[in-house]
């Protein structure tokens, strides 16, 4: 892959997951242009949908984060969108998707700097798999940005 | 007309006269050869009207969340509807009191496809004769096997008996065999993500978007369905690749843990498109993460509503 190229992030993230207040901040002022940060009230918003849309309209990569299991604020958004989303991954993986593209990041308290540790990560991965092509059904916005 | 015609039509005609049922959903001669028509039968002398044979091709249980819940029904079960009957009363959908379940063990439902693909489209009249198909066109007669014209779903069908039914007429078949049941997703899954891919836009591609394979549906019930809200617009409603591969993909997925395999999409669809192999792959999941299969109990709740604390370390990081 050429140098110019930077993959495009989606990140889905529960409002409540970031207890540290500097990763918060962090996430809120300082993402590099090529993430899109979309907050949700809890992971168990996250439709199925809404990734495929992300997909779809050309995100290399797709970073969900949220609680640990006992900690969701709702008391179970999270069981039901871990159960759901990691099917979905599987599914999209059945029809010819990287499943690299989707990881999970799912924080606990004490995790500090994590986030920026996943989305490192995650655009590590994705850079030696590539811009997405399968699934991209929608035009894909011009530059960098999303 | 076959034994099991006549005592479906006896048992109807007595819950019907003794008051046990409000209707009887079961299925008459339809219009056309190759396919019999779902019947709603409300008074005994109209129990002459039901037959059953292998071209009664709606899965019945549709019907049951578009009738009115207080309405006492008598419904004519396959495997596969005694099953989705199951799943439909664990989401409340009817009152399990209210059903009386006609249980019929399935041996298979005849695809009218195979058959005309074989003959051509002028048929004039089919009938079931033990193992064989006898189809009369202009031309003559023909003679199918009856396994060969099988839809691709009650070939693999697992459970032909039904489940949870209040009578069961006929006798009960030997259970499917799983390894054959799951084989055509495990084939799927060995080929190559470019072949799996380009096998699913050339499937979807065709998609005119009639919603058939939703309306025949027993699991789609939905007052309002994700394609049909236009603030916001979840998924574009023309027929653009984008629209239909997402209608496709979260079609299947809306019926991960309660899709009962009856393969009824797929005998809807006017494009004759493949989508048994999407769900199917679903199903196939739940099975092995979570032990889960639809109908199985009468009180399991499907996986996706049934998560618990106990799943804390069942996906890591």
């Amino acid at each position: 892959m050429n140098d110019t190229w930077t993959p495009r992030i989606v990140v889905f993230q529960c409002q409540y997951s970031l207890y540290c207040e500097a990763d918060q901040k962090w996430m809120d002022t300082q993402l590099p242009p090529h993430i899109k940060l979309i907050k949700v009230p809890c992971t168990g918003r996250i439709s199925p949908l809404f990734v495929l849309n992300a997909i779809q309209g050309g995100a290399d990569g797709i970073l969900v984060s949220g609680c640990q299991p006992e900690k969701c604020h709702f008391k179970e958004g999270n069981l039901g969108a871990r159960r759901q989303l990691d099917e979905f991954r599987r599914f999209l993986t059945y029809l010819g998707m990287e499943e690299e593209r989707i990881r999970f990041a799912w924080i606990d308290l004490s995790e500090r700097g994590r986030i920026q540790q996943e989305l490192a990560d995650l655009e590590e991965t994705i850079r030696t798999i590539g811009p997405i092509r399968r699934l991209v059904t929608r035009a894909i916005p011009v530059g960098e940005k999303l | 007309m076959n034994q099991l015609t006549f005592a479906i039509r006896q048992e109807a005609a007595r819950i019907l006269e003794e008051n046990v049922v409000d209707v009887v959903i079961g299925f008459e001669v339809g219009t056309l050869p190759l396919k019999a028509q779902p019947a709603f039968i409300t008074r005994k002398e109209e129990a002459e009207k039901l037959v059953y044979n292998g071209f009664c091709q709606n899965n019945l249980a549709a019907y049951l969340t578009r009738r009115p819940k207080e309405e006492r029904i008598g419904i004519i079960c396959r495997g596969c509807e005694s099953r989705a009957v199951r799943a439909l009363v664990i989401e409340h959908q009817h009152d399990r009191d209210k059903l009386y379940l006609i249980g019929v063990p399935c041996t298979g439902i005849i695809d009218w496809r195979k058959i005309e693909r074989e003959v051509g489209e002028n048929t004039l009249q089919a009938v079931e004769e033990g193992d064989e198909v006898i189809v009369t066109t202009r031309d003559g007669e023909h003679r199918f096997q009856r396994v060969d014209v099988l839809h691709d779903s009650c070939k693999r069908c697992l459970h032909p008996n039904p489940v949870g039914a209040d009578i069961v007429l006929g006798d009960p078949l030997p259970e499917g065999d799983p390894e054959r049941a799951w084989a055509p997703v495990l084939e799927f899954e060995a080929l190559p993500p470019e072949e799996r891919y380009a096998y699913f836009v050339q499937e979807a591609e065709r998609c005119i978007r009639c919603y058939a394979c939703r309306e025949a549906c027993p699991m789609c019930y939905c007052t309002e369905c994700f394609v049909d809200h236009t603030t916001p617009r979840w998924a574009e409603s023309m027929i653009t690749p984008s629209g239909t591969q997402a209608w496709h993909i979260i079609r299947a997925f809306h019926q991960t843990g309660r899709c009962v395999s009856c393969g009824a999409c797929e005998r809807a669809c006017p494009m004759d498109i493949k989508m048994t192999y999407l769900v199917d792959k679903l199903s196939y999941d739940m099975v092995q993460q979570y032990g889960f299969e639809v109908g199985a109990s009468d009180e399991e709740q499907p996986p996706f509503a049934a998560f618990t604390l106990d799943d804390r370390n069942r996906f890591v990081r």
